[in-house]
């Protein structure tokens, strides 16, 4: 019951969150003192040219009209047209989508792969040399910056070992789009070649997102796992002669996986509103290298709808993570 | 009406090439840019970051090459002009096929020129003013006739950014009458060189070369051509130095040229373009409406220490606001040097009462910073004080074009939109182009004379004389703080040959190019 209650209040609050986040995007891009419709149309342009562009984006109306018209495109999935491409912006987003989707799923599977297992062994072998050596190696991981290793990673295994691609997401352009998803779409033709392109473009940047994840990950769930073991359930457990990695593995890593789940949601969160350095530098062609794009272009529209999209990501996120700690947890729900 | 010898020219032009249409060809070339080709359609995009899909896709009645950029017929053969410059016949070349296989006639030329007039965008910029929708013509199948509002001897060197459509194909694509704009941004329409063999708006497209092209083929032209996006500069340059690709960009950071140089598999092409560099200066506001302070700011400038020392020589002096490579500079100008003696002279002869000079730099351009702060330094030693603003290029253009918000000068670039001197000194210094591209305010009726003049008459030689005197009288004036031509370094592949820079589209018309 508690679950549905949470769900329904989450829904409740993402209009209104979402509507907050509009009049704030809407205000900040009409107080910085541009022109959109300048930029649009070009160096040269004449004032005929942008008298009529003017009209045509329904920049000549009043300022409540034009919220009020953003508002209702907003609300039917549109987010306008680029003022730099001069394309629909929703469908460019659309588009970009799957590949930041596929890293995305990458980047936090290996993460999670490694920094749950890695948290668990470090809190159960606490202040050993294993302990303090991955210490070092998690808290370097979080300090590092990911541009930086980005640029080492590709010295390194593309550059001098020559066994990575350097940038990209595929060799060429991959399959005809049936998912978007290069990897299930290789799968699906049986288009081993394609596969392997994929993996292999993908595995650089997945290792730079994943590096700092997979360290916050071992910290919270070694934090995590050290408050849960010193309970009395642990020592009952052990009392009764439940086998110790079973207690472990079964029921303190669940005890133990809550703050750890809040954190993997949030880097799901940030990793899908767009890893927009590592998409960059390795040339991926996601959500996140086109803020960068829409950015150098000063295309205001386009960062409108990527600031959109990051919005709702969270709050999508928030809801998924919300749901999550009920299943983990089920007192949460109760 | 007078004839051009451009048919002569055409079929020197093709046989000097050595071009033929049974050549064979070979290979793939590989191409990073830095900008995104997230449209294709070639009425939309103008900006010289996506020329490569306008050039390669699309041809235009004549063409762009080389450097100093000469105009060779295309999809037409020859020109003539009437007295009054008002009326353009050109006669179209027959029996060239669009990549359907459809021919291309007068109809279709006309049909390009409305979409362009009525899309307003790109480059309408070049043709809204002088020519009316409606008014182009066919004459008949091979002969299509521009008729101009006013003369305009411009129009000639625009005439290659008329890039012609497929009008069947075009129309059958259109949706609610938007010209079919949205089916074009991702499909090719064109007689072009290359056809559009995969397109992903996110990462580029791949072209193959169109057999039945009118100019034929050289005997080792590319098979195909990919231009990829790669924002990151430091990847295209890895991926240079790895092989990956084959070229990228001519306008990368000195640092990055020279480490390229130090690589045996790639090649610097080093071409002097028509990029200027200058100081846009509030000509109508006090105190720099007073041509001594104007004068004095411009013996304060470094330009060695700038040009040599900042940049490392990869650029070279420009005295004035055309650019040295182009007809219609006065050769005789050498402009103003760094002297502080002269400028404190000049200064002396100042009557406006002096006030903080505010200049507004372009942020994340950081040549721009760096010559705002090494003006400042050296006008502080004269007594000028200067208080620099930094703000990104929309905001400074938004206030550009505003004379009461425009800053008291800016140091910014000059492009090459078209190759004619009216696209620097008449744009940048002409009354006509006031606010939105005259934006230093200066209103000098000797040179807008002779601007204006320049823009009717049709012979080269009296136009060249009307510029060199209006650029007399600008550097005179100081209208401008004028300090370099910019220099393009071609990073391609070693094993690359055949490229030919053209300031209009930098080095990105691979019909040319070849494996060695």
């Amino acid at each position: 019951m508690r679950r549905l209650e949470i769900i329904v209040s989450r829904l409740a609050w993402f209009v209104p969150t979402i509507v907050g986040l509009l009049i704030i995007i809407f205000t900040i891009s009409h107080i910085i003192p541009t022109d959109p419709v300048r930029v649009l149309a070009g160096d040269n342009a004449t004032q005929e040219q942008l008298d009529a562009l003017r009209k045509e984006y329904g920049y000549d109306k009043p300022l409540p009209i034009q919220f009020i018209n953003y508002l209702k495109d907003v609300a039917t999935g549109n987010l306008g047209i680029s003022i730099f491409t001069k394309r629909p912006i929703s469908e460019t987003m659309w588009h970009r989508l799957p590949a930041t989707l596929e890293l995305t799923f990458a980047a936090v599977f290996l993460s999670v792969l490694f920094g749950i297992p890695l948290g668990v062994l470090s809190a159960l072998k606490r202040n050993s040399l294993f302990d303090h050596v991955l210490r070092v190696i998690t808290v370097s991981g979080l300090a590092v910056a990911s541009f930086w290793l980005a640029m080492e990673l590709q010295f390194l295994f593309s550059m001098n070992l020559a066994v990575a691609p350097l940038n990209g997401r595929i060799s060429g352009f991959g399959p005809d789009p049936i998912t978007g998803f290069f990897v299930i779409d290789s799968l699906l033709i049986w288009d081993m070649e394609s596969l392997r392109s994929a993996l292999s473009h993908m595995i650089l940047p997945a290792i730079t997102l994943a590096l700092p994840a997979a360290a916050t990950i071992v910290r919270f769930t070694r934090a995590g796992v050290l408050e849960v073991i010193n309970s009395n359930f642990v020592l009952y457990e052990r009392a009764m002669g439940i086998p110790w990695p079973l207690i472990v593995w079964k029921y303190v890593l669940r005890n133990a996986l809550i703050s750890t789940v809040t954190q993997i949601g949030l880097i799901f969160g940030v990793f899908l509103s767009g890893a927009v350095v590592v998409e960059t530098v390795f040339d991926w062609p996601g959500i996140g290298a086109y803020a960068v794009n829409s950015i150098l272009q000063s295309d205001y529209k386009a960062i409108m709808g990527f600031t959109i999209w990051t919005g709702a990501i969270f709050l999508i996120v928030n809801l998924i993570t919300d749901i999550a700690h009920t299943l983990i947890d089920p007192r949460s729900s109760q | 009406m007078t004839k051009h010898p451009f048919r002569l020219i055409a079929l020197a032009a093709v046989a000097a090439l050595g071009l033929s249409g049974a050549a064979l060809a070979q290979g793939k070339y590989v191409h990073a840019n830095n900008s995104g080709y997230d449209n294709l359609d070639p009425h939309a995009v103008f900006d010289v970051g996506r020329a490569a899909s306008r050039i390669n896709f699309y041809d235009g009645l004549y063409r762009w090459v080389d450097n100093p950029p000469k105009m060779i017929p295309w999809l037409a053969e020859s020109h003539t002009v009437t007295e009054d410059g008002l009326s353009w016949t050109f006669k179209l070349r027959q029996g060239v096929k669009f990549h359907d296989g459809t021919e291309m006639t007068a109809d279709d030329v006309v049909y390009s020129m409305e979409r362009m007039l009525a899309m307003k965008k790109g480059p309408a910029t070049l043709f809204m003013a002088i020519i009316d929708p409606g008014t182009t013509k066919a004459k008949d199948r091979h002969t299509v006739v521009f008729n101009l509002k006013e003369p305009s001897a411009v129009f000639h060197s625009t005439v290659p950014e008329i890039l012609i459509v497929n009008s069947k194909l075009v129309k059958q694509n259109e949706k609610d009458g938007d010209w079919g704009q949205a089916w074009l941004s991702k499909n090719v329409a064109s007689t072009g060189s290359y056809t559009l063999r995969r397109y992903d708006p996110a990462v580029g497209f791949v072209g193959a070369r169109f057999k039945d092209h009118f100019a034929g083929w050289g005997a080792k032209s590319f098979d195909e051509i990919e231009f990829r996006t790669v924002l990151e500069t430091n990847t295209r340059v890895l991926g240079l130095l790895k092989g990956d690709i084959h070229g990228t960009d001519g306008y990368l950071p000195q640092d990055q040229i020279a480490r390229l140089r130090q690589a045996s598999n790639v090649q610097i092409i080093e071409q002097e373009s028509m990029r200027v560099f200058y100081f846009a200066v509030h000509n109508s506001r006090p105190p720099l409406n007073d041509v001594h302070l104007r004068r004095a700011l411009s013996y304060a400038f470094d330009y060695d220490g700038f040009n040599n020392d900042l940049l490392k020589g990869a650029v070279s002096r420009n005295a004035g606001p055309v650019p040295n490579n182009l007809w219609g500079v006065p050769k005789d100008v050498k402009g103003y040097t760094y002297d502080l003696e002269k400028a404190k002279a000049e200064l002396a002869k100042v009557k406006e009462p002096m006030r903080p000079i505010v200049i507004g730099t372009l942020a994340g351009f950081s040549e721009t910073e760096q010559a705002a702060t090494l003006l400042q330094n050296a006008a502080r030693k004269i007594g000028i004080e200067i208080k620099v603003e930094s703000a990104p290029w929309p905001v400074v253009q938004s206030r550009m074009q505003k004379e009461d918000q425009m800053y008291d000068m800016v140091p910014l670039w000059k492009s090459t939109y078209y190759v004619d001197p009216n696209n620097w000194i008449g744009e940048m210094y002409g009354m006509r182009y006031l606010p939105l591209r005259n934006n230093s305010y200066y209103r000098n009726p000797e040179v807008d004379k002779r601007l204006e003049q320049a823009l009717k008459v049709t012979d080269q030689s009296t136009r060249d004389r009307l510029y060199q005197e209006a650029g007399r009288i600008v550097v005179d004036d100081a209208a401008g703080i004028f300090v370099y031509n910019t220099k393009w370094f071609g990073p391609y592949a070693a094993n690359i040959g055949g490229i030919r820079f053209c300031p209009i589209g930098n080095a990105q018309d691979m019909r040319w190019a070849y494996f060695k």
